[in-house]
């Protein structure tokens, strides 16, 4: 994506834009650097949306980590309104002001002013070319617009033109400026400036929706640079301004083939025989009690074991609920809770905004740095915001977290009605391995059951399995598929049990069968065996008769030999 | 383009004092010069306890431009008697200047 930004097709190297960096976290990397060097940028938004913060953010950074001393001309309040305003954001203004990298011209305007006769803001631009030239400012900031409009509010056309003149001025110096305004196109084209001022425009809101605050950051525009055009989640903490993500939202985060098992054998076996990935996303979602929070407590379990830390986020129940209602299932977490390896981060949705719960989250990652977090459920985090906030959030969140090799195993619950296979949320698009707890009412019970649904990159089980919570643990059994359907619960234990028993007569008669063949074939061998001993024994008896027979035959012969011999005279040997 | 400044409000019309008054101006253009010439002719006319008029040439002093919170010229600005009072413009509305300076027209006025 960078590359592609960097360079066109023709493999001409395109110029970036060169930018100037605000030190706002995440917005230097949401605009792909900062802001444009040596051009005015339009910060605008309501009252108390954080512009003046904005523009002092930016100039103490450059201040202190740019060599780039900065001008801040405010009249919205004097210099104490302003200290006050960013010392509890731990911004020392005088002690820059005394290093003389920071001048701060805020004076409160005068609304009153009484007009007389013709004039010109000719005292605006020496007080900012003398303050420029006073502290060599490569950055400027002037708070704001409006103020100035509303103290000449009868010559609307005058503050314009005297406005255009002060801009042109910073530009042709190189300044970078930051302009606060608080509106954003209608009073841009109702003073006729925005073709003055459309380098860059960045917008911040501050909307209250079911009562709780949110503040959101949008760069409207950029000229000659890409950048997000979402809309951000941002706060005002206690380092002043962060927009969130503080990660790029790239697609190049490094991928793992390193195999995790769930910490529930069947699930494994489920998911390939090997498990989940680790650093990826992991939705369980269900309706109520069909089991999400003890399968997340599962792998949270499994990672312990391996010795690695985990981050529980839990937006519904407390540590010591958790403990106890696994501790039912054999879920030891307690354990691993007071060797440091699982920690909790219990808060109820409602009391932060959307985006300082993701900051929070943020921060407690980093501050434990786990390899697994469980976030139960992210489907409450919605509550007061819109969808679509959500959605977003835990977009990014979903991104950091894979960014930094961290797995992810989100709950969410379902509504009794909803459609199971889509997610309120809109989030099952971004989740690697999606897991669906269902209930599957049969003969008065209820039982749970679990499917994947999807899980990128394995082979995966295509079975509905029933899952079985006991004080023996949690357990996945494959469901009994039958000629009377799929049976859950008793109704599947009673299946198994007349098939085991009709299995076993099988295979009863079957042995019965073996072994009154193998007597019969006993018989039958010791029969041929007599047989064939009275059979040798006639032969034998049979040899020697035909033996004797032939001995007598000769015997017959010889002596008929003899007698002939005896019979005859011999004429030679005559007497 | 009617709809001015507020006037001040009655009981501050006139007054005896004598006025501070501090004007910016913008170095000796001529639209300079005839704004402190009207200003004087003015004060000189309608003040029957006097006043004393510092000119600030915003080129010269620019730190006074600041520390005052001045963006306009010409910026008049009467210090005493209170309330502070800040007119803008070349003091061509007579009556105006008048009235936020707190002074009544003077009979010799034409």
């Amino acid at each position: 994506m960078t590359n592609n930004d960097v360079h066109d097709p023709g493999d001409r190297p395109r110029v970036e834009l060169p930018k100037s960096p605000t030190g706002i976290t995440g917005f230097d990397e949401v605009s792909k650097g900062g802001l444009p060097t040596g051009r005015p940028t339009l910060v605008s938004g309501p009252p108390g949306s954080g512009k003046s913060l904005f523009a002092l953010q930016f100039l103490v950074h450059g201040a202190t980590h740019c060599g780039e001393p900065g001008l801040y001309l405010g009249f919205e309040g004097d210099r104490g309104d302003l200290a006050a305003d960013v010392g509890a954001l731990g911004i020392d203004l005088a002690g820059l002001e005394q290093n003389g990298v920071l001048l701060i011209d805020a004076q409160a305007m005068e609304r009153e002013a009484i007009e007389t006769g013709e004039f010109d803001l000719e005292a605006l631009m020496v007080r900012v070319a003398f303050a420029v030239e006073k502290v060599g400012a490569k950055r400027v900031a002037l708070d704001s617009l409006e103020s100035l409009f509303a103290a000449f509010g009868n010559r609307p056309a005058l503050v314009r033109s005297e406005l255009l003149r002060l801009f042109r001025w910073l530009k042709d110096r190189d300044l970078t400026a930051v302009i606060t305004g608080e509106r954003t196109e209608e009073t841009l084209i109702r003073h006729g400036m925005e073709e003055y001022l459309s380098d860059c425009v960045v917008l911040l809101d501050h909307r209250v929706v079911d009562e709780v605050a949110t503040r959101r950051l949008r760069i409207l525009k950029y000229r000659g640079s890409t950048h997000g055009r979402n809309e951000y989640p941002f706060l005002i903490g206690p380092d002043g301004l962060e927009v969130l993500p503080i990660t790029s939202l790239g697609l190049n985060q490094q991928v793992s083939s390193d195999r995790l098992t769930t910490g529930i054998a069947g699930l494994d076996e489920m998911l390939g025989g090997q498990g989940v990935y680790r650093a990826s996303s992991i939705l369980v979602s269900g309706t109520s009690g069909t089991g999400k929070t003890t399968i997340a407590a599962s792998f949270a379990s499994a990672a312990c074991q391996r010795g690695e830390k985990v981050l529980f986020f839990s937006f519904e129940e407390s540590e010591s609920e958790i403990l106890r209602n696994m501790a039912s299932v054999s879920l030891d977490l307690a354990g691993w809770v007071e060797r440091g390896l699982l920690h909790f981060h219990c808060q109820r949705p409602t009391t932060l905004g959307l985006e300082d719960h993701l900051a929070t989250m943020r921060r407690k990652v980093d501050q434990i740095a786990p390899t697994l977090v469980v976030i139960d459920p992210v489907s409450s985090l919605s509550r007061g915001t819109s969808q679509l906030d959500v959605s977003a959030m835990l977009m990014r969140q979903i991104y950091y977290l894979k960014s930094a090799g961290i797995t992810a195993v989100m709950t969410s619950l379902t509504e009794g009605g909803d459609d199971l296979e889509h997610t309120e949320l809109n989030i099952s698009s971004l989740v690697d391995t999606w897991l669906l707890t269902i209930t599957m009412p049969s003969s008065g019970e209820r039982n749970r059951g679990l499917y994947v649904l999807k899980s990128r990159g394995m082979a995966h089980s295509n079975q509905i399995r029933e899952f079985l919570l006991s004080s023996e643990g949690v357990g996945l059994v494959p469901v009994y598929i039958g000629p009377d359907g799929v049976l859950t619960g008793s109704a599947r234990a009673a299946a198994e049990a007349a098939q085991a028993a009709t299995e076993q007569g099988w295979a009863r008669e079957s042995a019965e069968l073996t072994e009154a063949l193998e007597l019969r074939r006993r018989a039958v061998e010791t029969e041929v065996a007599s047989l064939w001993a009275d059979f040798e024994a006639e032969e034998n008896r049979s040899q020697r008769r035909i033996q004797a027979g032939k001995k007598g035959e000769e015997a017959l012969r010889l002596s008929r030999l003899e007698q002939g011999r005896q019979r005859t005279v011999k004429p030679e040997d005559g007497p | 383009m009617s709809n001015l400044s507020e006037p001040p409000a009655p009981e501050e019309v006139t007054t005896s004092e004598r006025l501070q008054l501090t004007l910016f101006v913008s170095g000796a253009s001529p639209t300079s010069i005839r704004a402190v010439q009207r200003l004087r002719d003015l004060c000189d006319k309608n003040c029957p306890a006097g006043y004393d008029l510092e000119i600030v040439d915003i080129y010269q002093q620019p730190e006074k431009v600041a520390s005052a919170g001045v963006v306009a010229v010409p910026t008049l600005i009467k210090d005493l008697p209170l309330p502070v009072r800040v007119l803008v413009g070349g003091f061509t509305d007579r009556p105006r200047v008048l009235a936020a300076l707190g002074l009544s027209i003077s009979t010799t006025e034409p």
